[in-house]
């Protein structure tokens, strides 16, 4: 039977696949910026794991909390460059942007 | 803890993350974002990182709706299930039984239930560790139907 820790272990994998499946194949900047806080959330969830029944629990937490803070605010710059672009080029979706501005 | 709670919670993560993902708008891919943040939020507080769920669930709530602002008001989507009248009335049918078998429980359980004893912790969040974590997550999905329930009220063009 396998532990919790296993489990959030293997669900953090697959977060990580999700949104890197999803940032390749997304046509969308928006949800581009959304694949990338999936990655973060399973980050987050395989920091989180990693100290689940050890004596690392508070650091793991605190590596948690940095990881927080760092995407929300890459999130939050990706988010102003999204507006930027919109406004420039009247569209979100990257190949359509590739090609106008070529 | 049991992989009773972890396998369920892990289940509904990766759920919400596929329905994030394949939803046809983006609203709704951000409202489903917004739930697998709750749902890996309540993951943290359940296994002993309050403080880490909490500015998790309180950040991402932020950065979320700011997004969710953003794409309706750049975008002009407005397929959102806002406004909609029957959506409301399936939704109070729904969450009243729903409210009163969770106030139940946790009545039940607030005397009954094996708590996770962590020493020294009095403080204003001793209500997540005194009920038990499946109280907490039927909380948050009443809370979530209510606020539901009250957007579409509010929000109708009559």
């Amino acid at each position: 039977m396998p532990s919790d820790q296993v489990v959030f272990t293997v669900t953090a994998v697959v977060l990580i696949f999700l949104g890197l499946g999803s940032m390749i194949y997304s046509r969308n900047l928006i949800k581009t910026v959304m694949s990338f806080q999936i990655i973060v959330f399973g980050a987050n969830l395989a920091l989180f794991s990693s100290g689940i029944g050890g004596s690392q629990a508070y650091l793991s937490q605190t590596f948690v909390l940095f990881s927080i803070f760092v995407g929300a605010s890459v999130e939050a710059v990706a988010l102003a460059l999204i507006v930027l672009i919109h406004r420039k080029y009247g569209t979100l979706d990257p190949r359509e942007i590739r090609r106008l501005r070529n | 803890m049991s992989l009773e709670v972890a396998l369920p919670l892990s289940i509904a993560l990766v759920a919400t993350v596929v329905a994030a993902m394949f939803s046809r708008t983006t609203s709704l891919s951000l409202i489903m974002l917004f739930y697998a943040s709750l749902i890996l939020g309540i993951i943290f507080a359940t296994y002993g990182g309050i403080v880490p769920g909490l500015v998790h669930i309180i950040t991402f709530a932020g950065a979320i709706s700011v997004m969710l602002l953003t794409v309706t008001l750049m975008t002009g989507e407005s397929r959102l299930m806002i406004g909609s009248f029957r959506l409301a009335l399936l939704l109070s049918v729904v969450s009243v039984p729903v409210v009163g078998a969770a106030a139940y429980e946790l009545l039940q359980g607030a005397s009954t239930s094996s708590t996770l004893s962590i020493p020294g912790v009095t403080s204003l969040f001793q209500f997540i560790w005194e009920f038990r974590s499946w109280d907490l997550l039927i909380l948050v999905m009443v809370f979530a139907t209510s606020m539901t329930v009250i957007v579409n009220f509010f929000s109708r063009k009559n």
